[in-house]
């Protein structure tokens, strides 16, 4: 699709053509750069009041003398899709930088494997660390996923393989449900304990993540299932196996790595989830294995306690936990892209292999 | 004798596409028990929210949506949320204001401008925006971002201080704590899924139309205005719409960035009051007592009842619109 426009037969450029993109790109910049450093602006300022104007003029300038008045807009178009192209990815940059840069500050090894009992706002970065939280965040989003999964793919199986009229009804709902406000789905759980007598604790914070997996799980799952050839399944079907045995022998292995994805990309949408967990669990600074009782440490939680105070130390734990929850969120996610790049490929084998 | 031959003729046959098997009977009884629990659970959260919030509701009448004052301290307490739904309002229809600019060039970029493998790559990045956990927005919100978008906020006011809208009344302005820097912190967190369904819907325009377009004549321009906006125009609403949803719920990260008042704040975007319902919930949470937790329940339902319609709606019109090209 991308190619569409840059290889239709009129749209070969000449050299001197490219040449006067290239002054044309580089002179503005150049020129607000210099002038920048020389006046000492700001630098924010000095984008939108020296480069941006010149920038529009350059673009004007090379576009009429390429194609006339009506080339004008196409450079306008092109000059603002980048500028605002640009803007995200500065955007998505900071944040990584920033959290990368101020969170390698707090690290070092005793601040993965230590917990903070003993440790205060103002304690040096000497001691303590967030070991207690990654544990508590593993064991809260395992015991949702053993709930969430089976039943996400269960709910991904009757969206693809049920002839039910109800399956559009049910799709709709799911889609809805996966906008769920996470404090939302804190209150409910929070509801529900009122109602159910539990105490606060891992539990709970569990329960309270399960409405925000689940949907994920189950649209993901069914994008897997349906790229898997329908023709496998009836001709599973005509050999006479019945359809839990086509599903569990043929299909689901043909999926296998989609339903992976479909795992891990639920695991990161809710393993970085805050505000459910502030309503459900008890922050505790000491380790606590045990899931059913007592307050449990979570990474989110964790940056959340340590951003209410305003001591340089307490910021250095917050960026160091949002350092390490964004690199458990970056494997996960990594991980994820890898299996669906491979999944794509054996979709696609087994479409040449027909 | 014609009628002895109707009479011998064979019982019709019961044709049957139901499934034939113990297993089978049970694995659709599973997968559909499976899918009834979406229901279940919209179910399920309306009615404990409804539980919780009834005593509050019923006190409060129809003034807990419009009016303007959070007194628990008073007997009865008194529980109007009118600035925070306008303040939930306000930062979600900024933060679309920033956001669908960039995520329709960042779409149109990926789609239609870049070579294939780059376009991958981008695609990638944006999906991995998406994933950033909100508190991780809120902390770089808080201490990267803040005092940034504090001097973009400066220069506007100083500007553009004459319109209404960047006007600021305080003495000593900070610049900070406002609902333009809101907005822009739940740009960050919506642009990702724009853009995603954005590109979804322009990908599936007919390349027919367009080279069609192109041989007639057309520039990049015009056929960016003619032939790609109108036909992926419901898509795009319908992404906006998601954003939406996406920012009335938005908790974590509004609530490190935004001062929460209610002095309602009807327009001055620069000023540092402004409100949002699922920060308020979060940030009264903790020191509630009994009767205020009422009201919080009752503020939590109405974010759910508003987004599960925005959402509903959304998916409806990117479904139909994605349909409607293939």
């Amino acid at each position: 699709m991308s190619k569409t426009i840059s290889r239709q037969p009129w749209a070969n450029q000449s050299v001197a053509g490219n040449l006067d993109i290239l002054i044309g790109s580089i002179l503005p910049a150049a020129i607000s750069v210099i002038l920048a450093i020389l006046t000492g602006m700001d630098f924010s300022l000095a984008l939108l009041l020296i480069f941006l104007p010149l920038q529009l003029i350059s673009v004007c300038t090379i576009a009429f003398k390429r194609q006339g008045a009506r080339g004008i807009k196409d450079g306008l178009l092109i000059l603002f899709v980048i500028f605002f192209s640009a803007t995200v990815l500065v955007l998505l940059v900071s944040v990584l930088v920033s959290v990368v840069m101020q969170g390698s500050a707090a690290m070092s090894p005793h601040f993965i494997y230590q917990n903070n009992k003993y440790v205060s706002t103002t304690t040096s970065l000497e001691y303590g660390g967030v070991g207690h939280a990654i544990l508590g965040t593993l064991i809260i989003v395992s015991m949702t996923t053993i709930a969430a999964v089976p039943l996400g793919i269960a709910m991904a199986v009757y969206l693809t393989q049920s002839n039910s009229k109800l399956t559009g009804v049910v799709r709709t709902v799911t889609q809805a449900l996966s906008g769920l406000p996470s404090v939302v789905a804190g209150l409910f759980i929070l509801s529900f304990m009122g109602f159910a007598n539990f105490e606060r604790s891992g539990f709970t914070g569990a329960l309270a993540l399960f409405p925000l997996m689940l949907p994920t799980v189950a649209r993901v799952a069914e994008e897997a299932l349906r790229l898997v050839p329908s023709d496998l399944r009836l001709a599973a079907l005509a050999l006479g196996a019945p359809n839990y045995r086509a599903f569990f022998q043929v299909i689901l292995p043909a999926a296998k790595s989609g339903i992976i994805t479909a795992l891990l990309l639920g695991l990161a949408r809710v393993v970085g989830e805050t505000a459910p967990l502030i309503l459900t669990i008890n922050a505790n600074n000491s380790t606590n294995l045990n899931p059913f009782s007592g307050g449990i440490a979570t990474l989110p939680t964790f940056v959340y306690g340590f951003l209410g105070s305003l001591y340089d130390t307490s910021q250095a734990r917050a960026w160091g936990a949002a350092l390490v929850l964004l690199t458990l969120v970056g494997l996960l996610f990594g991980m994820a892209r890898i299996l669906g790049r491979a999944k794509k490929t054996s979709a696609s084998k087994i479409k040449k292999a027909k | 004798m014609p009628n002895r031959q109707v009479d011998i003729q064979p019982e019709r046959r019961k044709l049957s596409v139901g499934p034939l098997s113990t297993g089978d009977k049970w694995f659709f009884r599973t997968t559909t028990i499976a899918s009834n629990f979406a229901f279940i659970l919209v179910a399920l959260i309306l009615v404990f929210l409804f539980a919780k919030a009834w005593p509050a509701i019923q006190q409060q009448g129809p003034a807990f949506i419009y009016g303007n004052t959070w007194d628990v301290e008073s007997d009865p307490p008194v529980m109007q949320l009118g600035p925070m739904i306008w303040g939930s309002l306000q930062v979600a229809f900024l933060g679309i204001l920033i956001a669908t600019p960039m995520a329709i060039s960042a779409a149109y970029a990926i789609v239609f401008m870049l070579p294939q493998r780059l376009a991958k790559i981008a695609t990638t990045l944006i999906d991995l925006l998406a994933a950033l956990p909100s508190v991780v927005i809120g902390l770089w919100g808080l201490l990267s971002f803040a005092p940034v978008a504090a001097n973009w906020a400066k220069l506007l006011n100083q500007t553009l201080g004459f319109i209404p809208l960047f006007q600021i009344t305080g003495d000593e302005p900070t610049y900070i704590d406002s609902p333009f820097i809101a907005g822009w912190i739940v740009a960050v967190m919506i642009v990702p899924i724009i853009t995603s369904v954005t590109r979804e819907i322009f990908s599936q325009t007919d390349s027919g139309l367009i080279n069609g377009a192109l041989a007639l004549g057309g520039s990049r321009f015009s056929v960016f205005s003619r032939v790609i906006l109108p036909t992926s125009a419901p898509g795009i609403v319908g992404g906006i719409l998601l954003g939406l949803g996406r920012a009335i719920g938005e908790t974590v990260a509004i609530l490190y960035v935004l001062q929460l008042t209610f002095d309602i704040n009807w327009y001055q975007i620069l000023e540092p009051h402004g409100g949002a319902v699922a920060s308020w919930i979060l940030s009264r949470f903790g020191e509630a007592t009994e009767k205020e937790f009422e009201g919080l329940m009752a503020a939590g339902l109405v974010i759910f009842i508003v987004t599960l319609i925005i959402n509903g709606l959304a998916n409806v019109i990117v479904s139909r619109a994605a349909g409607r090209n293939r």
